[in-house]
């Protein structure tokens, strides 16, 4: 074959080498070529300085010129040398597992009690999820916040009084533990809806005479999904699990937020506070490009198994 | 009482307690932007704005810039959605269609852009956009936009254009007419759905993003919403609690809209997106 | 080739919207106009201090346009590194007052020495203000007003408590205290005095009322002062005063989340430390029952010194347009422009526009933070919250956690 491009279905291979054909082998460059261009003038160079960045020094003094001093390796021995760093990355990963783990679990048992519910509750709880997706981060951030503020946090209340416990004038941001756990509250709140709703829409494709042909077997309850509706789901939980690993090993707004500036400190770092912390705050940005690429490895490693997959059904062409 | 019937009761109470757990803090945001003052600073919380007032509405609107960012917001977002929409398109084609060399190293692009932690792209891409004039400019925000939602577009659409069965396809290609012909004419509303459901994608992460938009844009005339909100909590001074939470649900409202006008597509699109993968 | 032709019609097309957009909005930075950064407060608390500043520049500088972009404390700094990077910095910025020295030491910001005179006042300004804009020797900041800490109390529930006038020592500060309390039992949740466990702003101070610091200089060298005699005595106060009048929650709540204001304005503390401007919040309710004295030294009759809060305003160095913006400044700290800010409740850049304000009289005695360059990583990486939170909790003792502290600030300022 002369030509690096193929259709797929196969007629065209039955007809001779001609310009038109040429022509039809260039069309996936065509059309993949506007994403590129846009992804490489946008993302290129900022990529190539980022790592151009993390060889050299550069703080506020060569931010104002323009000009970096040439440092080899020495801002990724010092942030592999620091331990702050191998214990935020510990804390993160332990972070991301967690809020993953709950957002796709609660968001598999909502999907599931969807598909139970009469109509109307339906028509409620998808209502509800709606509502909670469309609120913007700043501002679940800030509601979140003044629900469970110390002086007359709405939470506070209902829990004293449903007699759960004294909770009056209770911080809910008292340790780095509970910090993060809030923080996780928000975050897996914030995503249910999306995964929840994918994952209905997924469930509803899941025929129905197979789920009765599996029961009539005498299959119940989670055999019945473990056999029957996870493998038709599979690749939507894959898709789903991978972009929360993404979006959560990297997440910045809702701790920074949450947590609250005067209350970020190594003790409860995240990734990507580090990053801006030690990075930015601190205006050490070389030293903030090493650890960004670090992250990227770290992501990318940790996200190795979905990758692939999503890789080779991506490869698969219709 | 049947056992089914006893069953499904028990689901429809559980889901019924969710909605109220799930939706509290929506609500909570919508009460207290209605509040009085003293019923929003009270010791114990009041469950419903006794006298409701529109007061927070009216000093959040009062707030210089709130129209001219609610414009700004809607022609970044819009903007966004439509490039992306288009480039995704193209992208998705290829990648559903056609079977070339260098198309596992496209994938591996679109799903590795997503991974760079955008807090550390910052100042490189303030930096890049500064050289061509895209600062303190909607133009440059959008295009930061186009590039933070291709990957998640030309992905979730691919998924839709693969699960277009092929013999409409080839029906299509007896009349004559070209693959890509066939493309526009049969297959494009076939995959209008998978359109809708990405571009809502778009539309919230445009809508809702927040640090690259406060750090490009300084104006306050060329600001968007979110940028607009967040100076209800910058000032050193008092947070007027009711004022922001009025401000807050006029933010989340166009979302809303949005929302249910395409919700049900949404709802299919987003699994033959997924499922067909 | 019908399929190629539609295939770039619609490459076309798509790149088409990208430049459209794109040229629709590069206008250009337009020539004769100045950008200024001011902080939300003045947009929020004297807008019309500014737009008379703008009025009278324009005046003298006939053609210019002024173009006042407001910004927020929490992010501008970070704004400001990118538009350093970028090449896109204002003509005129504002800059609290711990914020100056890091970007003098960097050369961010133009040299105004020789133009000094050109600022009114500016042989009277106020000491402590002055020396935040210098480094060296050279002038960078211009003062732009200052605010000191003064305590704001419900003067309804003092009079209940039986006091009839404001203490004047720490000592009768807190035994003032105790009676309110007492007279409040029945209050849920209320508090004599409400104070943020980790507000260093006010712990130091009593940091500072008994001689301590938080660092010193010794040949070029920053050394850590908190654990010194004085200083663990300070603290020692501090812990005393809290663990005596205010409620233990806010142990490790910080000045912001809650506001003390809005403790005040709920009706659940009688008194709160801080700027001078907390009389602006305190709720309709309780604004005719609101006054505020000056926070008492343990020595009887001095006022505790408080730190001096404050903004300078500065010319960054790549901009284009200095001799404008050197303009722009004098005409913002003009006599009438301070003493307009005066009648707003600040405290004006000069001492012969000193009154007799509560605000100012409590600025007699002040303390600021340590002039090093890395202070503000010291400030941000929150150093002395976690010592004051660590004191207030118990994990620690008031020594080990000063040593600590202190041993910490000498390594984070000497960095090079």
């Amino acid at each position: 074959m002369g030509v690096a491009a193929e259709t797929v279905s196969g007629w065209s291979r039955r007809r001779p080498l001609t310009w038109r054909r040429v022509g039809a082998a260039s069309v996936p460059y065509l059309l993949v070529a506007p994403v590129v261009a846009v992804l490489g003038a946008i993302l290129g160079y900022p990529i190539y300085s980022l790592v151009r960045l993390s060889f050299e020094k550069y703080g506020l003094f060569e931010l104002i010129r323009h000009a970096g001093v040439d440092i080899g390796l020495a801002n990724y021995r010092s942030v592999l040398h620091d331990t702050v760093f191998w214990h935020t990355l510990l804390r993160t990963v332990v972070f991301t597992v967690a809020n993953v783990g709950l957002t796709i679990v609660l968001g598999t048992l909502l999907a599931l009690l969807l598909v139970r519910v009469s109509g109307w509750v339906r028509l409620l709880l998808t209502a509800g999820l709606v509502l909670v997706w469309s609120m913007p981060q700043v501002v679940a951030v800030q509601v979140w916040y003044w629900m469970t503020n110390v002086q007359n946090g709405v939470v506070n209340y209902v829990l004293s009084e449903l007699h759960l416990g004294n909770f009056f004038q209770h911080n809910w941001y008292a340790t780095p533990f509970s910090q993060l756990a809030m923080v996780t509250t928000l975050i897996v709140w914030g995503a249910l809806p999306f995964v929840a709703i994918t994952l209905y829409a997924a469930l509803s494709q899941v025929p129905r005479e197979l789920v009765e042909a599996a029961e009539m077997d005498g299959a119940r309850g989670w055999r019945v999904f473990k056999d029957v509706t996870l493998p038709i789901i599979t690749p939507v939980l894959l898709i789903l699990t991978s972009l929360s690993i993404l979006w959560d090993f990297g997440v910045f707004t809702q701790p920074y937020l949450l947590i609250g500036q005067a209350h970020v400190n190594p003790s409860n770092y995240l990734m990507a506070i580090y990053l801006f912390e030690q990075g930015w705050f601190a205006s050490d940005f070389g030293r903030g490009a090493a650890i960004s690429l670090l992250m990227l490895v770290i992501v990318a490693a940790l996200s190795v198994v979905y990758v692939r997959r999503m890789v080779r059904i991506g490869d698969e062409p219709a | 009482m049947s056992v089914r019937v006893l069953r499904r009761g028990t689901w429809n109470a559980v889901g019924v307690v969710l909605f109220v757990v799930m939706v509290f803090p929506v609500f909570w945001m919508i009460s207290t932007a209605f509040k009085p003052e003293d019923q929003i600073n009270g010791v114990n919380p009041t469950w419903f704005p006794g006298h409701p007032t529109l007061q927070h509405f009216r000093d959040a609107i009062a707030k210089p810039f709130f129209w001219t960012d609610v414009k700004n917001s809607v022609i970044v977002v819009l903007a966004t959605v439509g490039i992306a929409m288009a480039l995704a398109f193209l992208a998705a084609v290829a990648l559903a269609k056609y079977r070339f060399t260098g198309r596992k190293l496209f994938i591996v692009i679109v799903i590795g852009v997503q991974m760079i932690p955008g807090v550390g792209l910052i100042i490189p891409l303030y930096v890049l956009l500064a050289r061509y004039h895209q600062v303190n400019v909607l133009s440059g925000v959008v295009i930061v936009y186009v590039c933070a939602t291709l990957p998640f577009c030309v992905w979730t659409l691919r998924g839709f254009i693969i699960g277009i069965p092929k013999d409409l396809e080839e029906a299509a290609m007896v009349d004559g007419s070209t693959r890509l012909g066939a493309f526009a004419r049969i297959l494009l509303p076939l995959v209008a759905p998978g359109l809708v459901a990405t571009s809502v994608f778009a539309f919230i992460t445009s809508w809702n993003e927040y640090i690259y938009a406060r750090v490009l844009l300084n104006d306050g005339a060329k600001q968007t919403l979110t940028v607009w909100l967040s100076y209800f909590l910058g000032t050193s001074r008092n947070t007027d609690w009711g004022a922001l939470m009025a401000a807050s649900t006029l933010t989340a409202i166009p979302v809303v809209i949005f929302f249910l006008l395409v919700q049900r597509k949404i709802a299919f699109g987003l699994t033959a997106g997924a499922v067909r993968g | 080739m019908r399929s190629r032709a539609l295939v770039a019609t619609l490459a076309v097309v798509a790149l088409g919207v990208v430049a459209a957009t794109a040229n629709a909005g590069a206008n250009r930075a337009q020539a004769n106009k100045l950008t200024v950064w001011l902080q939300v407060d003045a947009q929020s608390g004297w807008p019309d201090v500014v737009a008379a500043a703008n009025q009278q520049f324009q005046q003298q500088n006939p053609g210019w346009t002024v173009d006042v972009q407001y910004q927020n404390w929490g992010d501008h700094l970070q704004k400001f590194d990118a538009t350093l990077a970028g090449g896109t910095t204002p003509d005129v910025i504002e800059m609290g007052n711990t914020e100056m020295t890091k970007y003098m030491a960097a050369g961010a910001f133009a040299d105004l020495t020789s133009n000094k005179s050109k600022f009114e006042n500016s042989g009277t300004w106020l000491s402590g203000l002055a020396k935040s804009g210098q480094y060296q020797g050279k002038v960078y900041g211009v003062p732009y007003y200052a605010g000191s800490r003064v305590v704001t109390y419900r003067t309804d529930l003092f009079k209940k408590a039986g006091i009839t006038k404001a203490p004047t020592s720490l000592e009768q500060f807190m035994a003032d205290a105790q009676k309110v309390a007492a007279a409040n039992k029945g209050v849920k949740g209320f508090t004599p005095v409400y104070l943020a466990g980790t507000d260093w702003y006010s712990a130091l101070s009593f940091v500072y009322d008994f001689g301590g610091s938080i660092a010193t200089t010794h040949a070029g060298k920053w050394q850590g002062a908190l654990g010194s005699k004085a200083s663990v005595a300070g603290l020692n106060a501090f812990k005393q005063f809290f663990s005596s009048t205010a409620p233990a929650s806010a142990a490790t709540l910080d000045e912001a989340h809650p506001a003390p204001y809005d403790v005040f304005s709920q009706g659940r503390a009688a008194a709160i430390f801080g700027p001078g401007w907390y009389s602006c919040c305190v709720g309709t309710k309780y604004k005719s029952v609101t006054a505020q004295f000056v926070m008492p030294s343990h020595v009887d009759g001095q006022p505790m010194p408080g730190f001096l809060g404050g903004s300078d305003l500065a010319v960054p160095a790549p901009s284009k347009s200095q001799a404008q913006a050197i303009q722009w400044i004098a005409d913002f700290t003009s006599t009438t422009s301070e003493k307009a800010l005066q009648a707003k409740g600040n405290i004006p850049n000069a001492t012969n526009l000193l009154g007799t304000s509560v605000n100012e009289r409590a600025a007699a005695r002040s303390w600021f933070v340590p002039a090093a360059k890395h202070w503000v990583d010291v400030e941000n990486g929150n150093i002395l919250r976690n010592m004051l939170a660590q004191i207030l909790t118990g994990k620690l003792s008031v020594q080990q956690a000063a040593s600590s502290a202190s041993d910490n600030i000498a390594s984070v300022l000497n960095q090079p």
